[in-house]
């Protein structure tokens, strides 16, 4: 590897190689300790007894706050979280005519009750979801609904938020690079939805989603005759995960402009000045060139947002209490309210190491740690 | 002919003014909605339907209230917050920019064994949600023996420092290497190099991440308020906000909130606009020909 590194970097940087890599390379070593070693020492006397602490907990059944003894449970945590069994459920038949039984109600097929054939042991599955697959109906069970419930929550709020994100951010980037009078205060203008602290930000769009019209929205779509009546935003679920999505981009896309438009500046005019002299359009100037300079800003933003998105905590609390849950306010909800800690790690574990494969996957799309 | 190409340059700079203009109210509207809440009374906030500008509730005329905002001010926590934010936001920034810059150099433009484990190393500092890691945090810190204040400025060092590091690497690895070789010939050590070429080249982004560190350790607010638990006079305006909420026992008051809430975000906006002059474009345009 180090081997593979040093041919690669002397191709690119000849200049070394003639004046003696080894004593340069020693030197350079040695530089790049000295420099690293602030951000270590921070790392290690703040982050490192954490994080090992987390890790540990996460196989003990420790009780949060208390003197209670703990206790080594290996991996009960994590089987507790994330057992899912996926089963098939037999339709109710007609003992006389052998068809399916039909609810006279509904006019729905009848399957057989979900708890009936869920596994009770080592621990009770609950009903996650149903659906129909090649004209059967499966049944997906779960020993934790609520977590399982907020991974996709969590999963779904993050691609979709960060998608919107990154669109718009780059959008409203490549419109205040360009030259225009006000561009100063347009830039100060564009932070104010980063600058407004997050848990008041959280309270004043559920104020303005308010399920009556002292509602901004709700007195807004009533006057434009849209609705007649008022929607509870935050109460009903088609509207809830939208809701947050909406107040999440709202807040967080000059989060990702501000950097993607840094990484903008940097880039070298006279490269477009020669692409315009060769006839280049614009919108070919922006796939040949501005997107593949901009990856590494890219990629960076997008892990930073995506790591925030994973572990979105404020706007699922604040906003939706606990009538749905974001894997981190379940996180929350296990330390504080059930004070188990043992428990709330295992969660952590599982975000770290979702936001790890993501990290990787950033890098490894869009090359940030290539040399 | 040309009459044509003016009218379509007329189309487009409307296009673009338009376009500018919708940004804009995107962006702002909400805390316009926020201004508008906090200049309301308890009875004109819960008018049915809710009014653009505060009006009075009988007659519909306009008028606005300024007690929110001196119940806000009179308030001796809010003031007490203002000074704490700012001397904790001030020096994480600092701190955070120091040793990112530093390790972002050594990560971006020096050849060293274990360069990825070292960048992976950073990020994986920030990977867990802030209430996993509170507890041994806060074991850190009593074993410490830190104060509240400079509990809250090492621990925001775990969201900030990554960050920093990260965004500066991907900036310095942009420069072209034929900076740094020039200097070498011109005799300068790789740390002249770092301070006085690649440091000053780098502004933009600097600035950039140094704000968005500012305000994430502004806004900040689960440490905060574990750290503060014992020192109530170091409490950050956050936590401030959430105590004058629930210091009442009637109804939230939501008109104070949303007063709290402008007075902050102005001195924010404030800062951006002093700083946004360094973030000039093309800086790098021309520092190395050929």
């Amino acid at each position: 590897m180090a081997e593979k590194n040093d041919h690669e970097s002397s191709k690119k940087r000849p200049a070394f190689k003639k004046t003696g890599l080894s004593d340069l390379g020693k030197r350079e070593e040695r530089l790049a300790l000295k420099l690293l070693l602030p951000a270590l020492i921070i790392i290690v006397a703040i982050a490192f007894y954490p994080l090992v602490q987390v890790f540990y907990t996460s196989f003990t059944d420790r009780v949060f706050a208390s003197g209670e003894e703990t206790s080594f449970v290996g991996f009960d945590n994590y089987r507790r979280l994330l057992s899912v069994h996926i089963t098939e459920l037999e339709p109710v038949l007609d003992e006389s005519s052998g068809e399916q039984l039909v609810d006279s109600d509904t006019g729905e097929k009848i399957f057989e009750r979900p708890l009936d054939v869920l596994p009770r042991e080592p621990r009770r599955y609950r009903e996650y979801k149903q659906f129909d697959f090649f004209g059967k109906r499966y049944v997906i069970g779960a020993t934790d609904t609520n977590f399982i419930d907020g991974v996709q929550n969590t999963l779904v709020f993050t691609v979709v938020s960060v998608l919107i994100e990154l669109i718009l951010g780059l959008a409203i980037a490549l419109v205040v690079n360009s030259k225009f009078r006000f561009r100063g205060s347009m830039r100060a203008a564009m932070l104010v939805p980063w600058a407004v602290i997050t848990v008041v930000s959280a309270r004043m769009w559920e104020w303005m989603l308010a399920p009556s019209r002292i509602g901004m929205f709700n007195a807004l779509l009533d006057r434009l005759g849209v609705i007649d009546s008022p929607i509870a935003f935050l109460a009903s679920g088609s509207y809830q995960l939208s809701a947050l999505i909406a107040v999440d981009v709202w807040k967080t896309t000059p989060f990702m402009a501000l950097l993607l438009l840094a990484g903008l500046q940097t880039m070298p005019e006279d490269i477009f000045e020669a692409a315009e002299i060769d006839g280049a359009g614009k919108i070919r100037q922006f796939f040949a060139i501005t997107l593949p300079l901009l990856k590494p800003a890219m990629a960076v933003a997008l892990i930073f947002r995506t790591l925030d998105a994973l572990r979105v905590f404020d706007i699922f609390q604040v906003m939706l209490g606990s009538s749905t849950y974001s894997m981190a306010s379940y996180n929350y909800f296990q330390l504080i309210n059930n004070r188990n800690m043992g428990l709330a790690s295992a969660i952590g574990v599982i975000i770290f190491i979702l936001i790890f494969v993501f990290a990787i996957s950033y890098i490894k799309m869009l090359g940030a740690d290539e040399e | 002919m040309k009459k044509k190409a003016s009218i379509s340059g007329l189309l487009k700079r409307a296009g673009f003014n338009f376009m500018i203009i919708f940004i804009l109210f995107y962006l702002l509207f909400p805390f316009y909605w926020a201004v508008n809440s906090s200049l309301k009374t308890e009875s004109q906030l819960f008018m049915t339907p809710a009014t653009a500008v505060p009006r009075d509730p009988v007659t519909l005329e306009f008028s606005p209230t300024f007690q929110n905002y001196s119940a806000v001010l009179t308030d001796g926590q809010f003031l007490r917050g203002l000074a704490n934010s700012t001397i904790v936001a001030t020096s994480t920034t600092v701190l955070a920019l120091i040793a990112g810059s530093f390790a972002a150099f050594a990560l971006g433009k020096l050849r060293f064994r274990g360069r990825k484990p070292a960048m992976y190393l950073i990020l994986a500092m920030t990977m867990f949600p802030q209430v996993t890691v509170l507890t041994g945090l806060y074991a850190v810190i009593t074993a410490l023996g830190l104060s509240a204040r400079i509990s809250m400025i090492f621990s925001y060092m775990i969201f900030t420092l990554p960050f920093t590091t990260w965004v500066l690497t991907s900036f310095f690895r942009g420069l072209p290497d034929a900076l740094m070789e020039s200097a070498q010939v011109d005799g300068a050590t790789p740390f002249q190099t770092f301070r006085r070429i690649l440091l000053p080249l780098t502004a933009p982004a600097l600035v950039t991440t140094g704000l968005l560190a500012f305000i994430a350790a502004w806004n900040e607010y689960l440490f905060a308020l574990t750290f503060t638990s014992i020192d109530p006079s170091a409490r950050t305006v956050p936590v401030a906000i959430a105590y004058f909420a629930g210091a009442v026992a009637r109804q939230e008051p939501f008109g104070e909130i949303m007063a709290a809430a402008t007075l902050v975000t102005v001195p924010l906006v404030v800062l951006v606009l002093i700083f946004q002059r360094r973030i000039v474009a093309g800086l790098t345009a021309g520092a190395v020909k050929g």
